[in-house]
């Protein structure tokens, strides 16, 4: 009886329980063989194909036009100066990586 | 026939009989929602905005010529969402007047370096639209919460709430996870 209760209870959870549904972008950067690889995606496991990625410096310069592969990776050589790494999957869908954050490359 | 020994029936003249274990659990099926209902209509006008727009509404700020209110949707701490790191919910409510005018309003920590870096698009009708703001490592507790908002004319206003005044619980979040290299 007590096992048919148990089952009862867990068939409710189960139920009940909804996944997370969000999907939040996220960038990381890191020195991989002396270039910048930064591997893009979003929360849900989605792989970041076709996101356009630009390194950008201080001024606002676009220093590397590029867009991820079907790796999530892109890697690039460390522009000179201080840069950040724009992650841009649309208006409002971005991930902004500065040059400090890049792990292996901070000062 | 009178070696047989008839068992007697314990719950009989009881509520649910021999079933007394289902009566039981119908009896608790019905109470359920008498207990939840409490916490449902809270829900309820917490979702739909009629307990406000958020746990912590701030006073009114003018972005421009447009005027908005912010409020911290739950007052707890930023919430981990995996890879992409810690995210502060914010919402915000846009006068009739605004509403007509505006196109877009993103949120930020931290001065926006672009329009096209201005951070998390808000989303959602006018008068609630809500963003999950990522909290990035390096934040400080003097660190804004920069709002930057985008007119159907093409003009750009931007305003910027310190951190302190937009949500006290990520302040003490920061404090609890030591201020950052």
């Amino acid at each position: 009886m007590t096992n048919r209760i148990a089952w009862l209870a867990a068939a409710l959870v189960a139920a009940t329980a909804s996944p997370a549904l969000a999907h939040y972008p996220y960038c990381t950067c890191a020195i991989e063989d002396g270039k910048v690889a930064c591997k893009g995606g979003f929360s849900d496991g989605t792989g970041a194909e076709g996101v356009t990625l630009d390194v950008i410096s201080y001024d606002e310069q676009i220093l590397v036009p590029g867009k991820f592969g079907a790796d999530s990776v892109v890697r690039f050589d460390k522009p000179a100066g201080e840069f950040y790494v724009l992650f841009d999957a649309g208006p409002g869908q971005v991930v902004e990586v500065d040059w400090r954050d890049i792990d292996g490359l901070a000062p | 026939m009178s070696g047989v020994k008839v068992k007697t029936n314990p719950h009989a003249g009881l509520p649910g009989g021999r079933y007394r274990w289902r009566f039981h659990l119908s009896a608790l099926v019905l109470v359920l929602p008498f207990l939840y209902a409490p916490t449902f209509f809270q829900e309820e006008a917490f979702y739909f905005g009629d307990a406000g727009l958020g746990a912590r509404e701030l006073p009114e700020v003018s972005v421009g010529p447009w005027t908005v209110r912010i409020a911290e949707y739950s007052a707890g701490a930023p919430i981990a969402q995996g890879l992409a790191g810690p995210m502060k919910r914010f919402a915000m409510r846009l006068t009739p007047e605004s509403a007509r005018s505006i196109k877009a309003s993103y949120m930020k920590i931290g001065k926006p370096r672009s329009l096209r870096a201005a951070g998390v698009v808000l989303s959602g009708g006018p008068y609630r639209q809500v963003a999950d703001v990522p909290i990035p490592e390096r934040t400080r507790s003097d660190d804004a919460l920069w709002l930057t908002v985008e007119g159907w004319d093409g003009t750009v206003h931007q305003a910027a709430i310190p951190l302190d005044e937009a949500s006290p619980a990520t302040i003490m979040w920061l404090k609890q996870r030591g201020e950052t290299r």
